[in-house]
């Protein structure tokens, strides 16, 4: 069946057109405020390829990206709208923060494996109401997703600035006021970066970049998500749910069943999010700790069609805008919303390009099939 | 010369020829059918000639004049109208208000309704049509529906009307009436061209009859000059084999029993109503009725997938009540209920107790469309050990067993790695089947698994569950089919309003006794048990009834005719409307 390629390549060339269209509507923006386009997007490259630490920077920009994108794809193959990626994480990210400096005296080898399951447990307890509501109350997971979101923004703010704030803080000098955070994570818990790993191979990272264990990590778990959902039973049971959930139940799976394994093991991949900033970057969890992996999760998903290969490559090109966009604001002089615009046409132009092009695919092969039973 | 005329007209798809220099003459005044099996290109041939399609070359004559119909939009400006299988009415609004819909008579924008009605009211009359123009769409039987549907059309101007497969979902009776209404719009000089694979109705209404066979022409034959074995053997290209071979009766062991069963429907209101019935091994229970008299919702709760309120059922001597009604106590009316699990393993736990179940609407319950032939093959069996290992799918003994369902079923398909939403209705259907008998059960329910399948999948399908009941396994078959309940089982139970409103061995009565069964008429042994207080209930469904049952003069007859064997209760009425309209 040649022709089967034929639509695995149509199927992949959707993105790329979507993305060139974005590229060609990001033109028109930049023209728009006076510089040159082909100029722009060439420091973007050459700023996000030519430097090593750019590189770096990528990767660990793409991380987070990666965790929420393939939690958001498992809720959406089980037919399940996890919005609440941003709030499961937050909470996974506070309560591996407070494991992380509240537990002491632990070796390393125990400590940082346990504050990485505090973490997904946390991601998987925000996502345990919602997915509860929607299969005993019938309670859309998309609205009680988007509510626990707000609760959770608020609820860390409280924990953080109220309950848990870290008092002894040396006032730097200069500064007038202690930073509103958590107390430092104990250096136990603290994931390691791939500085040492990238010289035993010859490449000398620079000491500015945070890319750490969490990027081979996030690599492992789309292979793992990969196998799961392709090649195991509960796979083909969340496939089969995601599209059909009244088949389903009529060959025996209890869709309901399903959708709360599904929804929980997309809150455990979400609360882990947060932690490739927090557990090297940051050290800490303080009021201003990265929001929005959850929802550019959803876009990464969405790009990268559910697929886990295609979430990590989505993710690597929200990585590479976001690097290049520095590179853009600081040597061209054209404001990093430029390429904000530049992801937002993106996201856009790939839902619609997708929805063209699958359509045409189904059309394509049902003729082919027609004729074959002809 | 002809009024509507097809000369040499071909639609091309890529890769087959759906349309292949297909001429049809078609005289002004004539019922002419169109039958082929499923695929034959019928529904091409008619979308080309409504404006869907455009055909890649040929051309189409009106009366006499070349016409290019490059809309549906066109198509009804020229006279041409379509009246779909599946009704494109708003159940809400009226009959008066469906009929105008798109084209109302008005004036500054407020609709002239008597103006409307003066209209769409002559339009009835001169075609005898009886239909309350007042009432509810959503309150009409299926009958009325189509009437709706024709007088849209009508309304509309049509000269030529195209029926797809009209009759589908209409009983006995309403097909009758449907017939007296299509010769009454052809004796006023419509052109009428009917789709259907029912032979005998083609028989019965047509003028002309012209078969199409993978996209070209075979024939077209006057209906005097043919017979149902030679039409069959034009679409199929071979003879079909029409009485099946059936093995004797040896009835065993009761497999299912199901006694004094009450289910809620959508609404909450029983939708069947203490059904008390037995399926033994090695026969095939039929349940007759018209579509929406509880059938789905019986099976639905026999295959676990419906709670029921009341009543018992056992598969294979286990009750297997408790498992069903175990939480069957809503926490909460309404909606809030329905979003509750209703699976709870109880479906996979009457799988494991023997049962295979071949849904009525494949698509929705039997398959997942999305996934690969391989994948569904095994819908329902993958955690069974052979294709699942500690949670690992098996993939090749899965392939090999999707392989060989498709050799033993003759599934055609180009691949096995193609998704079913791409597969052909029967082969969908075959495939289910291959899957639900390929794993031995000992009781099949069966709902409507020849429904929308061509002649040659629908034959196929028949002999498989044959073959089951001979080699002892216990069918319950639910069909809306009544030709094919009464072909196929060895016993026959009618459902209506819930109920089973009669049961007998088929033979032992007319087709027309079954056809008044079915529109609420009563007849059993037991009925003096159900019956004291539902004899309301049954007048009243057959007085709705009345008005669609009145040119069916004959059936009143008939059912009056063998009527002292039985108490009857309906018979009364559905014998006084047929007598006061012959």
């Amino acid at each position: 069946m040649r022709k089967r390629y034929r639509y695995v390549a149509l199927e992949l060339a959707s993105p790329l057109v979507a993305i060139a269209f974005a590229v060609l509507v990001g033109a028109v923006v930049i023209a728009a405020i006076g510089k040159n386009p082909v100029q722009v997007y060439r420091i973007m490259f050459t700023f996000a390829f030519r430097r090593l630490d750019s590189v770096g920077i990528m990767l660990f920009g793409a991380t987070p990206l990666i965790f929420s994108g393939l939690a958001v794809a498992i809720s959406f193959r089980a037919g399940l709208f996890n919005i609440g990626v941003e709030g499961q994480y937050l909470i996974g990210t506070f309560l591996a923060a407070l494991a992380g400096f509240a537990l002491k005296g632990l070796p390393s080898f125990v400590h940082l494996p346990l504050v990485i399951v505090v973490a997904a447990l946390g991601g998987a307890l925000w996502s345990l109401l919602p997915i509860y509501l929607k299969v005993r109350r019938g309670v859309h997971e998309v609205i009680s997703t988007i509510m626990l979101n707000y609760i959770a923004f608020s609820l860390i703010h409280y924990l953080i600035a109220d309950v848990f704030m870290d008092k002894q803080q040396g006032l730097m000098p200069g500064v007038g006021n202690p930073l509103i955070r958590l107390p430092k994570i104990a250096a136990s818990a603290l994931m390691p970066r791939m500085h040492g790993f990238l010289a035993l191979l010859g490449v000398d990272l620079p000491r500015h970049v945070y890319l750490n264990w969490f990027f081979p990590l996030g690599l492992l778990l789309a292979v793992a998500v990969h196998y799961l959902i392709w090649r195991t039973a509960f796979g083909y049971e969340l496939r089969a749910v995601g599209h059909n959930p009244a088949a389903a139940e009529a060959a025996g799976i209890d869709p309901a069943a399903v959708q709360i394994r599904a929804f929980l093991l997309s809150g455990l991949i979400a609360g882990v999010t947060g932690l490739s900033d927090l557990l090297s970057y940051f050290g800490y969890m303080d009021l201003d700790f990265p929001k929005g992996y959850g929802f550019t999760g959803i876009a990464v998903a969405l790009m990268g069609k559910n697929s886990p290969l295609g979430i990590v490559l989505a993710a690597l090109l929200f990585g590479f805008l976001n690097r290049g966009a520095e590179g853009v604001q600081t040597f061209a002089g054209v404001p990093m919303d430029t390429v904000v615009i530049l992801q937002g046409v993106m996201i856009l132009s790939i839902v619609v390009a997708s929805a063209v092009m699958g359509r045409y695919i189904r059309r394509q092969e049902r003729k082919e099939a027609l004729g074959a039973s002809w | 010369m002809a009024f509507l005329e097809l000369r040499e007209v071909t639609k091309r798809f890529p890769g087959v020829v759906a349309n292949d220099r297909i001429s049809l003459e078609i005289d002004r005044g004539e019922i002419r059918a169109l039958v082929g099996e499923n695929g034959a290109g019928k529904s091409t041939l008619m979308k080309v000639l409504s404006g869907l399609y455009q055909p890649d070359a040929g051309e189409i004559r009106l009366d006499g004049r070349r016409v290019v119909i490059d809309s549906p939009r066109r198509a009804i400006e020229l006279g041409i109208g379509m009246v779909h299988q599946h009704f494109m009415l708003i159940p809400r609004f009226t009959v008066l208000e469906n009929i105008v819909l798109g084209s109302e008579p008005a004036r500054g924008g407020l609709l002239r309704e008597r103006e409307a009605r003066r209209i769409v009211g002559e339009l009835c009359q001169k075609y005898e049509f009886t239909l309350d123009l007042g009432a509810r769409v959503e309150d009409l039987s299926v009958g009325a529906q189509q009437r709706v549907e024709i007088l849209k059309v009508l309304y509309r101007g049509a000269e030529i009307l195209i029926l797809d497969e009209p009759t589908a979902v209409l009983a006995p009776q309403e097909v009758r009436e449907l017939f007296v209404n299509l010769r009454h719009l052809r004796d006023q000089g419509k052109t009428i061209i009917f789709i259907s694979h029912k032979l005998d109705e083609v028989l019965e209404i047509a003028d002309r009859i012209s078969v199409l066979r993978r996209g070209v022409l075979v024939g077209t034959v006057r209906r005097e000059e043919t017979e149902r074995a030679a039409l069959a053997r034009m679409m199929v290209g071979r003879p079909v084999l029409l009485e099946l071979e059936k093995g004797p009766y040896r009835p065993g062991e009761d497999r299912l029993v199901v006694e004094d069963l009450t289910v809620p429907g959508p609404g909450g209101r029983p939708a069947v109503r203490r059904v008390s019935l037995r399926v033994r091994a090695g026969e095939i229970y039929g349940i007759a009725g018209i579509e929406g008299n509880g059938q789905s919702e019986l099976v639905e709760a026999l295959s676990g997938l419906r709670r029921a309120s009341a009543g018992r059922i056992l598969i294979g001597g286990v009750s297997v009540t408790e498992a069903t009604m175990r939480r069957m106590r809503p926490v909460t009316e309404g909606r809030v209920r329905r979003a509750r699990p209703v699976a709870e393993g109880r479906v996979r736990r009457l799988r494991e107790l023997g049962l295979a179940h071949i849904p009525e609407d494949r698509q929705r319950r039997g398959l997942i469309l999305a996934m690969t032939v391989w994948e569904n093959g095994v819908l329902g069996l993958h955690r069974s050990p052979s294709f699942a290992r500690r949670g690992w799918l098996q993939v090749r003994p899965i392939k090999k067993h999707a392989q060989s369902l498709v050799r033993e079923f003759d599934i055609r398909l180009p691949g096995l790695d193609i998704p079913v939403r791409n597969v052909s209705g029967g082969n969908q259907q075959k495939l289910i089947l291959a899957r639900e008998l390929g794993r031995e059960p000992t009781l099949i329910v069966a709902s409507q698994p020849t429904r929308g399948l061509d002649i040659g999948a629908t034959e196929f399908v028949r002999q498989q569950l044959l073959r089951a009941r001979d080699r002892g396994r216990a069918v319950l078959l639910v069909s809306a089919d009544l030709e094919e309940v009464l072909s196929l089982s060895d016993r026959v139970g009618v459902m209506y309003g819930g109920e089973l409103v009669a049961e007998f061995r088929p033979g032992e009565v007319t087709p027309e006794e079954i056809g008044h069964y079915m529109l609420g008429g009563r007849a059993r042994a037991t009925e003096a048990a159900v019956g004291g207080t539902r004899g309301a209930d049954g007048a009243g469904g057959t007085g709705g009834a009345g008005g669609g049952v009145g040119p069916a003069g004959g059936t009143g007859g008939a059912a009056g005719a063998d009527g002292g064997v039985r108490g009857r209760g309906g018979a009364g009425e559905a014998g006084g409307t047929g007598g006061g309209m012959a």
